[in-house]
Formats: C-alpha cells, structure tokens, sequence
C-alpha cells in the first residue's frame, strides 16, 4: 500500500517535471525560431537541440532560486 | 546628414570620455564608463560595424561596472576591517 | 539619409547630452538615473538606425542592449544599495519620457516593417527594452527586493 503511493508520487513527480522542461523548450524553441534569419532544416534540429539544454538549465534554475 | 549622426556620436564618446578622465571617485566613474560603453557601441554601428558594438557592449556595459565595483566593495571592506583591529 | 536616422540624430543629440550631463555631474542618486536613462534612450535610437540603414541584422545590437543594459543597471542598484538607501532617486520623469519614446518607436518601426518574423523579432526587443529600464528604475527607486545586506 505505501509502495504503491510512494510510487504514485514519484510518477506524478517525474510527469511534473517532463511537463515543466516542454514547456520551457516550446518557449525557448519559439523564440529561436523567431530571432533567426533563416529558416532552415539545420538551424531547425540545432534549435531544438540548444532550447532542450535550455529548458532543463531553466528549470534547474528555478528550482534553485525557489528553494530559497 | 549621415555625417550629422557620425559627428554627434563622436561628439557624444568625447564627451562622456572626458567625464570619465575627470571623475575622481572609482564609483562614479563606474557609472560614466558604462555610459561610455553605450556611446561607444552607438559610434560602431554608425560607422557600420554592429560586430564590434555587439561585443563592445558585452564587455562595457556590464562586465567592466561589474568588476570596478566588486574591486571597490573588497577594497572598502578591507580597509574597514584593518581600521576596527588597529 | 531619411526621416529615421534624422529623428535618431535628434534623440541622440538631445537625450545623449541630458544622459552624459546627469552622469557626469551632481550627487549619485542622479548619477544610477542617467545611467539608466541612456540604455533606455540607445535602444531606441539602434532601432531606428537599424531602420534607417535598412538592415534588419542590426536590430541584434538592439536586443543585446536590451538584454545587458538592465543588468548593468541592477549590478548598480545591488552592489550601490547602502548608498541609495540613504539617499534614494526620485523624480524618474525622464526615464518615463524616454519609455514612452521607445514604445512609439517600436510601433513606428513595426508599422513600416509588416507582418512577419522581423515584426514579433521587433516586438520581443521592445517588450525587453521597456520592461526592462521599468525594473531597472524600480530597483534603484525602492532597493533590491531581497535586501541589499543579504551578504554583510
């Protein structure tokens, strides 16, 4: 009974934090796309790839400063 | 007119680096380079060089106060705690 | 040589000797508000060169001042607090003048762009501009919102 809720958690957990890190790298992806000048399939993949690293850098800090 | 625009950013960078000379204090002579690093990267991009505005406004605009003023802080630290022991 | 960069020689000449007088002279509440007003008032005027050259790629600068000039003036609004408390700024008239300055220049500059990429690029560097040098005169205004003797 108790493994199952601790189980519980941390799925909801881990679903929380998949959920916060996509919609970091939506925003981040968009704004990429926005500042470039051209679009293209190369800046495209790089563009996903860099607002990936961004979004989990974003949410590092947010945990950081939050724990304050 | 597009000699206007050069002339009064030069006019601009002259006068804000002369300020800067003149100014005594470390601390506001902070606050005169960090307008000088704008004046400066607008006097680039006139004379059609937005590379080196780019970079010069990375280094002047905030690293250059950031480190005069961090160096003032340790010095006026330091010399607050030398005067409490003597 | 056109209407744009005519209107940024003017603000330069203008707002440029207001900002280099405000830093260079009187006591250091005035000083951190000229500093600030000049980033707020170079902004614009890179926008309305970038225009006036037609050359897109020259709204970067603007971006970068955007982005930087507001934390130079927070690294003053920190490391100066102590300062500033006892002798807070006031009269942030100008800085709202020169606010109201890039709000109109963005609209300018994103009426005489179109719909695009090139005009949410504009919209975003406008939104950064502005609420930037806002928080920025906030800051020096009323002191860092944690306290500026977090580490004494």
């Amino acid at each position: 009974m108790t493994r199952r809720t601790t189980l519980l958690h941390a799925l909801s957990d881990f679903l929380l934090a998949l959920f916060e890190v996509l919609a970091w790298w939506a925003v981040l992806a968009v704004l990429w796309l926005v500042l470039i000048s051209v679009v293209d399939a190369l800046e495209l993949v790089l563009g996903a790839a860099v607002a990936l690293v961004g979004a989990v850098a974003a949410r590092a800090a947010r945990r950081a400063v939050g724990a304050r | 007119m597009n000699d206007m625009l050069i002339a009064v950013t030069l006019l601009l960078v002259a006068a804000t680096a002369t300020a800067a000379v003149a100014a005594r204090d470390p601390v506001r002579q902070a606050l005169v380079l960090a307008v000088l690093g704008v004046a400066l990267a607008l006097l680039f991009t006139v004379l059609q060089a937005p590379d080196v505005a780019l970079s010069q406004l990375a280094v002047g605009s905030a690293l250059t106060p950031l480190l005069l003023l961090l160096s003032v802080r340790k010095v006026r630290r330091r010399g607050r705690r030398k005067g409490r022991t003597e | 040589m056109n209407g744009w960069t005519v209107t940024a020689t003017v603000a330069l000449a203008g707002g440029g000797a207001a900002a280099v007088w405000g830093v260079a002279t009187g006591p250091l509440r005035r000083r951190v508000v000229a500093q600030n007003l000049s980033t707020t008032l170079a902004c614009p005027a890179l926008l309305l060169l970038a225009q006036g050259y037609r050359r897109p790629s020259y709204v970067d600068v603007a971006l970068v001042l955007a982005l930087l000039g507001p934390i130079g003036t927070l690294v003053f609004a920190r490391l100066l607090a102590e300062d500033l408390h006892e002798d807070p700024p006031i009269g942030l008239t100008l800085t709202w003048v020169a606010v109201a300055f890039s709000a109109a220049v963005v609209a300018a500059v994103c009426a005489a762009t179109g719909p695009g990429r090139a005009m949410v690029k504009l919209l975003v560097t406008g939104a950064l501009m502005i609420s930037g040098s806002l928080v920025a005169s906030r800051a020096l205004a009323r002191g860092m919102p944690k306290g500026g003797d977090r580490h004494e």
